[in-house]
């Protein structure tokens, strides 16, 4: 037969063709190493399907610690500089591959687990209308505070993504890249979920504004905001170093302040005001919050903290940068205590020794789980107190 | 409205309709643009000549929870299908053998691109300030994500079902030992993301995507389907499906900066470049793969590069950015002059030095060789009648001790390899365009084969330093720089390349190279 096959004849049905390359297959394999990445070291037990599809992608030089390629990079930026280098961090590894999301999630389960979010995301946002619900939510708490002060947060959320741009760029590993690509995809689901719950409450509540412009008034220009909104800046584009960059928003800034302000305040204070919808979003929230945590504490605390060569050294640089982060977050949390004013008090849930409760909270988590890890003194009394100073 | 007349209004409402409501992601997305704000600091981390307007606009619309959604039902469908059906047809084991040894190189080489593209969009989504633009990238950063998971699931496939598992399994421990590595960088890695965002666009977007896109993902579906392999196209046809969206993403970086002076100074040389750029690997480099790489052909090369290349893409997609004063680069026509032979020319060189690859590669059978005589008049006798000396001197037996290359040695034709595009060329036995120039820079020798690239390094030599694989492997003998790049299988001693696929063939090991005693010399040292 011709070996030009027009047509769209397919080899595995036609039978001409299919009988050619039968006769050209081997009569067994050659090769009995049938594992991708056999070559590598698992982080469990057995090499797993995220290990395969992720590791080693990166074509990076062996002078990258971890690379397995070898070599200069074949274009370089205008002046030289190069395309990936050891010098874009302060950080040192022994191994830039080595991060793994502990959930172990490639593309695929990433994608199945957000769409699965989604659908139910509509099935109870029906649901909730249907039933009436938004009749028992406090006026107040709803037009001011969801209105107004949720949807300056979302800003919150927004600016957060976007400091993951440039440690998509410029990171030095292929699952470090991947991770923070889905974390920072996080970051701005839930600025979208913000405005999707406002949208929501306009079509429910004639009146009710769905327009982002009071909220971004009141963080650009409110005082509850704005430590936060300088922090927040200053992270996404006054930051270099992709580690600092990362450190910084989710070691230090979103496990206090975004914490704070998502399960002690929204969270927790909603089913108050007779507001179950909020934590619906919240919710979903503190989930990215888990995973991401799970994320970000395997790169600095498993992976770089516990460097053979390069822990200790490592440990203290993140203590430096704890050192420059933790008082801005703090003066952050401190100017969002005046939110406390624009809201009835209730006892025993907004009055000043629950606000204190609620705190001491947030920072004994952080101590246990982002400071004591990397040997941080912290006295968090002490930031307690600075934080109720800002109670009005 | 006063706080108590809305409450009152709510109630009223659901009583009047108690329908059942939701949000659309769209209704999410008409916000989004309104997501920034000012401030002192708020500029990119990677400078650009080009100005990206602040109000650019995307057209999909996608918020991340509809993202995933979309996403995850292609998945389903694929995977599905590769796990359920085709295994269960031993479907990678009815591909024909050259065909499986191609994928190691196409699925490999294709992931690189795809996992370059999360970084260069990763860049692009910081230097564009309209958070739709923004968003457009995002969606491009995932996706990529998900490209570079689905090549290596290809592989993955093949080896764990497959007929031949060696370099699919380690392709990417494997891949840098040989002459088509490097070449690839240049054009999927540090092309997409080291340079001017916008001109990293260009690469990615304008040329990469919307050009070669094409051929690479949509005519290599025809090719592996004709040769029994339906894996590669349930993937490939998937990557393709968001494809569409960075098309789209290039156009609107072409579009965000229209109105910017410094488009109408630049673009077109920036377009110019980056076209010479990405062609000048992948014109040889498909074709050799789908020619010289299947059993079954579908078409001359030649011919899809025409309709893909140069009408399609040249014509009608350049033309849509005409208004924005974009030209077809001025390299294009050398291009269509290289889409007819130079393919021929890369695989005799490559075939020449197969011991460095992690796939095994086959000389032209009679009836193969009588389609490239067909379809390219002369072939026999520039390229025909070496394979038939090669082949009548054992090239293929591991007995004979002879190695392709040393043809080349023997009858004094040099291979250099191009600075610019890394890619290997013989300038006295091609019929492509390739010529050699040699410049000196700081001390040190570079050859290129043509003027495009040559002007490139010309301008910005800082840019394209990159040593070759002959001044890294100098005064070592092949089979250790084989054994150290791990091309070995697991009996660890028979070689992952072949120079044949013929199932009663003997195998060559690292022994039979080593007889040999092949040194690696730098051809620039000899100028
Ligand atoms: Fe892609
Ligand atoms: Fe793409």
């Amino acid at each position: 037969m011709s070996i030009e096959v027009n047509g769209g004849r397919r080899g595995l049905t036609d039978p001409e063709i299919a009988a050619v390359i039968m006769a050209a297959v081997p009569d067994k394999p050659l090769e009995t190493q049938r594992k991708m990445n056999y070559f590598m070291k698992p982080r469990g037990k057995r090499i797993n399907e995220y290990e395969v599809l992720c590791c080693y992608s990166q074509p990076t030089p062996d002078w990258i610690p971890g690379g397995l390629d070898w070599g200069d990079w074949t274009q370089k930026f205008h002046g030289g500089r190069p395309s990936w280098s050891n010098e874009s961090t302060e950080m040192r590894s022994s191994d830039w591959l080595a991060h793994r999301d502990p959930a172990f999630r490639w593309h695929a389960l990433y994608v199945k687990d957000k769409a699965e979010e989604w659908r139910y995301t509509d099935r109870f946002l029906k649901a909730y209308s249907a039933d009436g619900h938004v009749r028992s939510i406090d006026p107040v708490w709803r037009d001011e505070v969801l209105g107004d002060y949720l949807g300056a947060f979302g800003f919150y959320e927004y600016g957060l993504f976007n400091s993951h741009s440039s440690v998509v760029r410029d990171c030095l590993g292929d699952t470090l890249r991947m991770s923070s690509a889905m974390i920072g995809l996080d970051k701005v689901d839930n600025a979208q979920m913000i405005q999707a719950e406002r949208t929501f409450l306009s079509k429910l509540v004639p009146g009710f504004p769905e327009s982002t412009d009071i909220p971004k008034q009141e963080w650009t220009k409110g005082a509850i905001f704005k430590g936060a909104r300088e922090l927040v800046q200053d992270i996404w584009q006054a930051t270099y170093d992709w580690n600092e960059i990362l450190f910084s928003g989710h070691m230090i800034c979103d496990p206090i302040f975004g914490q704070f302000v998502r399960r002690e305040f929204f969270m927790r204070l909603s089913s108050y005001y007779g507001d179950n919808l909020t934590p619906f979003f919240i919710n979903q929230m503190q989930l990215y919050f888990s995973q991401t945590k799970g994320i970000t504490t395997d790169m600095f605390h498993t992976c770089l903290g516990a460097d053979v060569e390069f822990g200790d050294y490592n440990n203290r640089l993140m203590r430096a940068w704890a050192n420059k982060w933790l008082p801005r977050t703090v003066n952050a949390l401190k100017d969002f205590m005046a939110i406390y004013a624009t809201i009835p008090e209730i006892k025993g849930v907004s009055d000043k020794a629950a606000i204190e409760a609620a705190l001491v909270r947030v920072f004994a988590d952080w101590k246990r789980d982002f400071a004591d890890p990397i040997n941080y003194k912290v006295d968090t009394a002490a930031l307690v107190k600075t934080v109720l100073s800002g109670l009005k | 409205m006063a706080i108590s007349t809305a409450t009152k209004a709510a109630t009223d409402a659901l009583a009047a309709n108690p329908a059942p409501v939701s949000v659309g992601a769209q209704e999410v997305h008409r916000w989004m643009q309104s997501f920034t704000w000012d401030f002192d600091k708020n500029r990119t981390k990677y400078s650009t000549k080009y100005k990206m307007a602040n109000d650019t606009k995307e057209q999909f619309k996608l918020i991340a929870k509809e993202y995933a959604r979309m996403e995850s039902v292609k998945d389903e469908r694929q995977f599905g299908s590769l796990q359920d059906v085709l295994t269960r047809v031993d479907a990678a084991n009815r591909v024909h053998p050259k065909w499986n040894e191609s994928m190691k190189v196409i699925s490999n080489f294709l992931e690189v691109g795809e996992y370059n593209a999360i970084a260069a969009t990763g860049m692009l989504w910081d230097s564009a300030t309209a958070p739709e633009q923004k968003n457009g990238y995002l969606g491009q950063v995932l996706d990529e994500i998900r490209h570079t998971n689905q090549c290596a699931y290809i592989n993955y496939y093949f080896a764990k079902q497959g007929q031949d598992a060696a370099g699919h399994n380690d392709a990417r421990r494997t891949r840098a030992i040989g002459p088509l590595w490097k070449g690839m960088k240049r054009v999927f890695s540090d092309g997409f993301i080291s340079g001017d965002a916008v001109e990293c666009s260009i690469n990615l977007q304008l040329v990469g995507e919307a050009c070669f896109t094409n051929p690479l993902i949509v005519a290599v579906t025809e090719w592996a389907s004709a040769n029994g392999d339906e894996m590669t196209p349930t993937v490939f046809l998937s990557i393709e499906t968001d494809e569409l969206r960075h098309m789209a993403n290039g156009y609107q970086t072409v579009v965000s900066i229209a109105n910017d002076e410094a488009a109408s100074k630049y673009l077109n040389t920036d377009l110019n470049n980056a076209f010479w750029t990405q062609q000048k690997y992948f014109t040889p480099v498909l074709g050799m793969m789908f020619e010289y790489g299947s059993h079954f052909k579908v078409e001359p090369w030649v011919k899809t590069w025409n309709r893909w290349v140069y009408e399609d893409w040249g014509g009608i997609w350049i033309g849509r950015l005409g208004k924005y004063g974009v030209e077809s680069p001025r390299s294009l026509r050398d291009a269509k002059k290289d889409a007819y032979w130079a393919h021929h020319d890369l695989f005799l060189i490559a075939y020449a030095l197969w011991p460095t690859g992690f796939f095994r590669l086959s000389l032209p059978t009679q009836e193969e060789a009588e389609w490239y005589e067909a379809n390219y008049p002369g072939w026999y006798d520039m390229y025909g009648k070496v394979y038939d000396e090669w082949r009548a001197r054992g090239c293929e037996d591991p007995s004979s001790g002879f190695l392709p290359i040393q043809w080349f040695i023997e009858n004094n034709h040099p291979i250099y390899i191009d600075r610019v595009s890394q890619v290997p060329f013989c300038p006295s036995y091609c019929k492509g365009e390739s010529t050699l120039r040699v410049l000196e820079y700081n001390g040190k020798k570079h050859s290129f084969s043509d003027q495009w690239g040559e002007r490139m390094w010309l301008s910005e030599p800082e840019r394209y330093e990159c040593q070759n694989i002959f001044e890294q492997y100098e005064g070592r003998e092949l089979s250790e720089v084989i054994a150290e790049g791990f091309g070995v299988r697991s009996d660890g001693k028979t070689l992952i390349s072949q120079p044949h696929t013929n199932k009663d063939g003997k195998l060559w090991t690292l022994d039979d190279i080593k007889k040999i005693n092949c040194v690696f010399s730098d051809p620039l040292k000899a100028l």
